[in-house]
């Protein structure tokens, strides 16, 4: 009998291994034609010369677009504004998200409908978001400058987007305000899972609210941390459409994605355009594999 | 009659008889072409090519930049985009360098090609014709005539001296900013420093196609110092600098500034039709200033062409065609402001008293030049991107225009060795 059960075992585990390839090959299939298929397609394009259009011959040319965006002034301002949008909205989202889930986490009047208003920057699209704010920022029409003329903060209108740091500073918030939802969201969760108990027990033994929250909540929402980073640096990095809408291609706020589009469309220099967007594909990954190190290590 | 005879000097004595040829109505009947072009079209229009035709027309329209951008992505991945697509003067070096487009030689009529002769020389290359002119555009001036009049101002300007004195009447008789002009880091953005440098009695580059704009004595140096001044001293409004030429152009028709310093002839009816404007009546062309009269100005003409990619070419040609005729390019230029191309259209304009502005147009063409001698080179694209970002950051004050200009001389340099 333990031999027959044996044979039945062995037969079920080969029969649930081709289940799961049957029920595997049409999402590799997918992902194949979608994904990687554009991807080796492009990354030939980034080590090819520009061809008739650039006066070149067709060819492969190894490196040299790779290193003519790394050497390019343009491209590396964008890299600099890049890592600027990414570390002012992590930390903003990180910090405003624990902020607003802690508020959000008691039970208060009225939580129901904060809740729904919060999900709402959320779920305008960011071309969106970025026509609402323009009209805000407008220097000559917008909210804004209407605000503060009136209140007579400013003597004349001013050119919000004009300014280098400023501007970016301005982006960001703008990038923030759709993101900071999702971040708060998941920091709640977070904080939903973290039993009462634990802080019944602390407060037995005399922690107050900033302990509790310094030595249970921050610790215990590590998990949530480490996603939170994960997807605000990945929106981040990836920013687009709100710079974009609010200042079109303009040097002082070209991030990374925008000098992508700027070199690949408006130049229709494809060569150095996927090279470049190669470049930030490769830092992406890098961080992406270690925020899921980091994720894995906080989990287990 | 002048005035016809001024916009098309050049000869129109191409035969009459047609060696091209537009396909039978019968084997177009039932197709539905595309036709990508960045400005309105009233349907009742297009419904009239298909009672004619029996093609239909799905029109779609979207800014200036982003067809340019469609047309690039789609042409490079050699894939359908349109049947008719725009064709800008300036795409003419890389779309028919790169093959993109088919010549239309063979797909016109030989007659309306012949009557399109002068203003289709910008889209010629290699000996054949790549689009067919739909739009005669060249930049001059266009005020507000009311608001000069309450400044005591009697005449538009011709020099720039004469500009800056007028534009300090403007403002102390209550025109905030008087001045409109666009300065966003996009083509529209970039075409008055172009237009700026030729009226201040330059060019961008020499024969050999090398910058001469960098050095503070050259007039590209002087036009985009006084786009940077024009911002510092208040004559156009502190939003210029993130303004783009269809949203400069909206302002004015507000009745928010005084002078659209860089716009199109075809901008007249625009301004006179109460339902797309506020200052009916009151708008007027002027001619592009100069250092001691009326400065140059350049031709920038749009048209019609047929991807490669086309799924239809005769019914594609067919609608060109149809557009042509100077009954139906008279309706477009009234509610698109395109001003039309060919020779018997403007003639026709001309007689029966249907071409705004006249005048001044005619004044303004003994100006109008190329912006590039030998046409549009293949890599304007590459230069114009590059200018849009340089000299937006110049007029915002990020760098200098010292630092500006020689960075977009080196990069130009650059692309033409």
């Amino acid at each position: 009998m333990p031999g027959r059960w044996n044979r039945e075992g062995d037969r079920s585990a080969r029969e649930t291994q081709i289940l799961g390839w049957i029920l595997v090959v049409p999402a590799m299939a997918a992902v194949s034609a979608l994904i990687l298929y554009p991807l080796v397609k492009g990354f030939q394009q980034s080590i090819q010369s520009g061809g008739i259009l650039f006066g070149e011959l067709p060819g492969y040319v190894g490196t040299r677009n790779y290193r003519d965006v790394l050497n390019d002034p343009t491209s590396r301002d964008a890299m600099r504004h890049t890592l600027e949008y990414v570390l002012l909205a992590v930390s903003l989202e990180l910090v405003l998200g624990i902020f607003v889930a802690v508020t959000l986490h008691r039970v208060f009047r009225g939580r129901g409908f904060v809740l729904a208003v919060l999900i709402l920057p959320w779920a305008l699209p960011s071309v969106v978001s970025g026509v609402l704010w323009r009209r805000v920022f407008d220097p000559d029409n917008g909210l804004l400058n209407s605000v503060l003329l009136h209140l007579h903060i400013i003597n004349q209108p001013h050119v919000w987007l004009a300014s280098g740091r400023g501007a970016i500073v301005y982006i960001t918030l703008v990038h923030v305000w759709g993101v900071l939802p999702l971040i708060s969201l998941i920091f709640l969760a977070g904080l939903q899972s973290v039993p009462d108990e634990v802080y019944s027990a602390s407060a037995v033994d005399g922690a107050g609210p900033w302990r509790q929250f310094r030595y249970i909540t921050l610790p215990l929402l590590r998990p949530s941390m480490a996603i939170a980073l994960t997807v605000g640096t990945l929106l981040a990095i990836s920013i687009f459409d709100e710079i974009y809408v609010l200042n079109g291609t303009a040097l002082n706020t070209r991030s990374i994605l925008i000098q992508v589009y700027n070199t690949t469309f408006v130049e229709a220099d494809f060569a150095h355009g996927t090279a470049l967007a190669f470049v930030l594909a490769a830092v992406t990954a890098v961080l992406g594999g270690f925020y899921a190190l980091a994720l894995r290590r906080s989990t287990v | 009659m002048a005035i016809a005879a001024a916009l098309f000097a050049a000869s129109c004595g191409g035969s009459s008889s047609s060696s091209g040829s537009s396909a039978s109505s019968e084997s177009i009947r039932g197709q539905t072409i595309t036709v990508l072009v960045p400005y309105v079209m009233p349907q009742k229009l297009l419904n009239q090519f298909t009672a004619e035709t029996g093609v239909n027309v799905n029109y779609v329209r979207t800014g200036w930049d982003a067809t340019h951008n469609k047309l690039i992505v789609a042409n490079t991945a050699k894939t359908y985009i349109a049947d008719v697509a725009e064709f800008d003067w300036s795409f003419t070096g890389q779309f028919a360098g790169a093959g993109w487009v088919e010549p239309l030689d063979n797909l016109l009529p030989a007659k309306t090609l012949a009557d399109l002769k002068s203003t289709d020389a910008a889209f010629v290359s290699g000996g054949k014709t790549y689009a067919a002119c739909y739009s005669n555009d060249f930049r001059l001036s266009m005020y507000n005539k009311q608001m000069f009049a309450k400044a005591g101002i009697t005449s538009f300007p011709a020099t720039f001296d004469e500009l800056a004195t007028d534009i300090q009447k403007l403002k102390a008789s209550g025109v905030k900013y008087p001045l409109q002009i666009p300065m966003a880091a996009t083509e529209g953005g970039i075409t008055p420093w172009y237009l700026l440098t030729l009226a201040m009695g330059g060019q961008l580059f020499d024969q050999n196609l090398k910058p001469v704009f960098q050095t503070p004595g050259s007039a590209g140096y002087k036009a985009l110092q006084w786009e940077a001044d024009a911002v510092k001293n208040g004559w156009v409004s502190p939003g210029s600098v993130a303004l783009n030429d269809d949203i400069a152009l909206n302002d004015f028709l507000a009745g928010q500034s005084a002078i659209l310093f860089a716009t199109g002839p075809g901008n007249l009816p625009t301004a006179n039709d109460p339902s797309q404007s506020s200052i009916v009546g009151k708008a007027a062309l002027g001619l592009v200033p100069g250092v001691t009269g009326p400065g140059a100005s350049f031709g920038l003409p749009e048209g019609l062409s047929i991807p490669v990619t086309a799924k239809h070419k005769a019914a594609a040609a067919a609608f060109i065609n149809w557009w042509e005729q100077p009954k139906n390019a008279i309706a477009i230029y009234k509610t698109q402001g395109s001003l039309p191309c060919g020779t018997s259209t403007i003639k026709q304009m001309v007689a029966t008293g249907q071409l705004q502005g006249g005048d001044v147009l005619n004044q303004e063409l003994t100006h109008v030049g190329p912006l590039f001698q030998a046409g549009a080179p293949i890599w304007y694209s590459q230069f114009s991107a590059d200018a849009q970002g340089l000299a937006n950051a110049a007029v915002k004050g990020q760098m200098s225009v010292q630092d500006a200009l020689t960075q977009l001389a080196d990069k130009a340099s650059a692309r033409t060795q």
